[in-house]
């Protein structure tokens, strides 16, 4: 009797415990249930994610075409968007099958969106992603074999459509508007190229890979003919140097990207280590860079164009801090002219007046105040 | 639209005015004129008092980075540590180590409350290892009143009733709810309960009826954050909360969408991360975009557009600098731009003014 009487108080005790205990915990918020019903949300949210993005990009001939532009809105976008227009950049970016997953699709999910038209170049041909492949194979020794044929590739089939070529790698990570800040004062006819000029090996010296570089159209021509003509060849895979050789040859400038406080646009490294870091006096670093090299908060300007070693997860992070993290109501200290080619556009048409015209001629009115008397 | 047209031509300034001050009461949502010179307006007419727990082993590796980067933001800054120092910090009356977290709270805020109550209107406690943009802290905080008792911050749901706010990411009191803090220290309603300085301080804010603030930005993105960045912004298929989302007051959003664009703070954050943010922060962002106010509804965009056509005003009447948006006590956007309207260098076309 006694036995039976302590089993059923044991099994009592433990329903009354467990109980106590759960609903202790639910008044905390531990509890969290997957039931059926909340996968099914999971997974509608994310085809609704996929569809949305689709929207903005047309596939076509193996490469996306941007649809729409600008990608803010509650902001003034009209110079961005002019800028777009005028400005045509096609970026293309070296990838390989490997890469499409771990890094590829998040340049394409982030900066890559800025771009007038995106092409992914890879070994192999995959009309999904999609990339285009170019019959190499993978490897570092193929890099420049890489970069010859994407350039003829692009000159092929978007030559008419893009005023600039920019060359990326899949941990590249570019800010697409600010490039085009730089090149709007350049014409594309001029036989010019822009990157993170390295001295050694050229006597102009040529554009570090890593960080991207960008031809103008008639670089990219004079390159292609370069290669037909032959005087240009593959002379190595060190992809940047060969290319920089052959720019030489064929008369391209090596152009200073540099903003208008001598401030470097384009970055070999990541941020924290130009920002933070200090490089060892023996690293090759500081026999590589054509201008001086300035380490802490002057290393970058506030219209960088692109950083390198950048993982997926920092391409996230980029594009949060550039396109949408900022401080309310902040003047910014660094303000540049308009570039000269496209003020003509912005004089608005006589007798029509827009809300947002106002908005942007006051905001270079006051620049222009701010010049006769300079605040500290 | 004959019949608008004939209505405009016929409204005297009083009528714009009050029609736009009724627009601007149905849009309680408007961002104040982003303009360029809310920065300082906002700076003295939201006064914010950051504290910063740290302790003399951090001074070097932590904090004289919050020195160098966001504490010169604040209006008044005040490193609590142990010891008093030239840094300069204050020192309470506490022994360091992660068991007097809540000691040194309590002390803190009873030194301001003695010393500084007066100086500020919003009283903020950061960890040495959060970063904070006091700007869009104090555009948050515009459009509260610090006299009722009321705090901000990260909310977390569990161990309290009404929840606490995240110790690490930061939280501000209003100076009542300063004022009701100390009270009920000296009045005994509140103790040392815990060593958990942010659970602690929320049961002492549940116990002297201080409300739990919304800091979400008006599209529902978190303005405090617990973790870095890189916690919340990568984007993520659609899951269940993974383990540091699992306090969250209001469901948390993963990937882009998670932060709102004016963050006000992030924690765990090291100081070469420190100077990395402040670069993103204050320098780093696209040619070509400018931020400002939206109008939202169709008639106020009607009346703008019509002054506009009726020549109402010059351009110099926009760009002078001395326009009257801050000289109002309603800081409201319609009522800047109606003002606008009115001032024309000398030649009035309204014979009432």
């Amino acid at each position: 009797m006694k036995a039976l009487g302590a089993r059923s108080a044991f099994y009592v005790g433990f329903v009354v415990g467990t109980c106590t205990l759960y609903v202790l915990l639910r008044q905390v918020g531990f509890t969290r249930d997957l039931g059926s019903r909340e996968s099914e949300a999971y997974e509608k949210s994310l085809l609704e994610m996929v569809k949305e993005e689709n929207k903005n990009w047309k596939k076509e001939r193996l490469a996306l075409f941007n649809l729409n532009h600008p990608h803010h809105t509650g902001e003034d976008g009209t110079l961005a968007d002019t800028l777009y227009k005028h400005v045509r950049i096609l970026c293309w970016v070296m990838t390989g099958p490997n890469n499409l997953e771990k890094k590829a699709r998040h340049v394409k999910a982030t900066w890559s969106r800025h771009c007038n038209i995106v092409v992914f170049i890879s070994s192999v041909d995959d009309p999904d992603f999609p990339t285009v492949g170019l019959n190499t194979k993978e490897g570092r020794d193929q890099l420049y074999w890489k970069t010859i044929r994407a350039f003829h590739y692009v000159m092929d089939k978007y030559g008419d459509e893009a005023d600039w070529f920019l060359k990326a790698d899949d941990d590249t990570y570019v800010i697409v508007d600010n490039l085009r800040w730089i090149l709007a004062s350049h014409s594309p006819e001029d036989p010019v190229y822009f990157g993170r000029r390295f001295k050694p090996y050229a006597k102009q010296g040529y554009m570090s890979g890593g960080a991207g570089y960008v031809l103008s159209k008639e670089a990219l021509r004079r390159f292609v003919e370069g290669f037909r003509t032959k005087v240009c060849t593959h002379t190595s895979s060190v992809e940047d140097l060969a290319l920089g050789q052959c720019m030489e040859k064929v008369g391209v400038v090596a152009g200073d990207s540099r903003d208008t406080l001598q401030r470097e646009t384009f970055h070999p490294f990541e941020p924290e280590s130009h920002l933070t870091g200090t490089f060892s006096k023996t690293f090759w670093y500081w026999n590589y860079c054509y201008y001086p090299i300035v380490q802490g908060p002057q290393c970058c300007s506030d219209l960088a164009v692109s950083f390198h070693y950048v993982n997926p997860s920092l391409m996230y992070l980029l594009e949060y801090y550039t396109y949408h993290l900022r401080a309310f109501g902040y003047k910014y200290r660094y303000q540049p002219s308009e570039p000269n080619v496209i003020q003509d556009f912005n004089a608005p048409a006589p007798g029509k007046v827009e809300i947002g015209d106002i908005e942007e001629k006051l905001g270079v009115e006051e620049q222009e105040g701010e010049k006769k008397s300079p605040r500290t | 639209y004959l019949q608008v047209q004939f209505f405009f031509e016929h409204l005297t300034p009083q009528v714009i005015v009050y029609m736009s001050l009724s627009v601007s009461k149905l849009n309680s949502n408007i961002l104040i004129a982003e303009n360029r010179r809310a920065a300082p307006e906002f700076s003295q007419k939201v006064r914010v008092l950051c504290w910063v727990m740290t302790q003399p082993k951090h001074l070097k590796s932590r904090t004289q980075h919050i020195r160098a980067t966001w504490g010169k933001r604040c209006n008044i800054v005040l490193y609590m540590s142990s010891e008093v120092s030239d840094f300069p910090t204050v020192g309470l009356n506490v022994s360091e180590g992660r068991s007097q977290l809540y000691w040194k709270t309590i002390r803190a805020f009873q030194h301001i409350h003695t010393h500084h109550l007066d100086d500020a209107d919003w009283f903020l406690k950061a960890d040495d290892d959060t970063f904070v943009v006091l700007e869009n802290l104090r555009y948050g905080l515009s459009k509260h009143n610090a006299e009722e008792p009321q705090y901000f911050g990260r909310r977390f749901t569990p161990f309290i009733a009404q929840g606490y706010m995240s110790g690490g990411a930061g939280y501000v009191l209003s100076k009542e709810a300063l004022r009701r803090f100390v009270k009920g220290f000296a009045d005994g309603l509140c103790t040392h309960n815990t060593e958990t300085e942010d659970v602690g301080l929320g049961k002492c804010m549940e116990t002297m009826k201080v409300q739990m603030g919304d800091s979400r930005d008006v599209l529902g993105r978190q303005t405090f954050h617990p973790y870095p960045p890189d916690y919340y912004l990568p984007r993520q298929t659609p899951r269940p909360r993974p383990w540091y989302l699992i306090y969250e007051h209001y469901q948390p959003v993963e990937g882009p969408g998670c932060c709102s664009d004016l963050a006000i703070s992030f924690h765990y954050i090291d100081a070469v991360q420190m100077h990395t943010l402040e670069y993103y922060t204050y320098h780093l962002r696209p040619y070509g975009y400018k931020y400002r106010f939206k109008l939202t509804t169709l008639l106020s965009k009607t009346l703008i557009a019509l002054a506009l056509e009726t020549q109402w005003f010059t351009r110099k009447a926009l760009v002078n600098p001395n326009l009257g948006c801050h000289s109002f006590k309603e800081e409201r956007t319609s009522v800047c731009l109606i003002v606008m309207c009115l001032r024309i260098d000398g030649k009035s076309s309204f014979p009432n003014i």
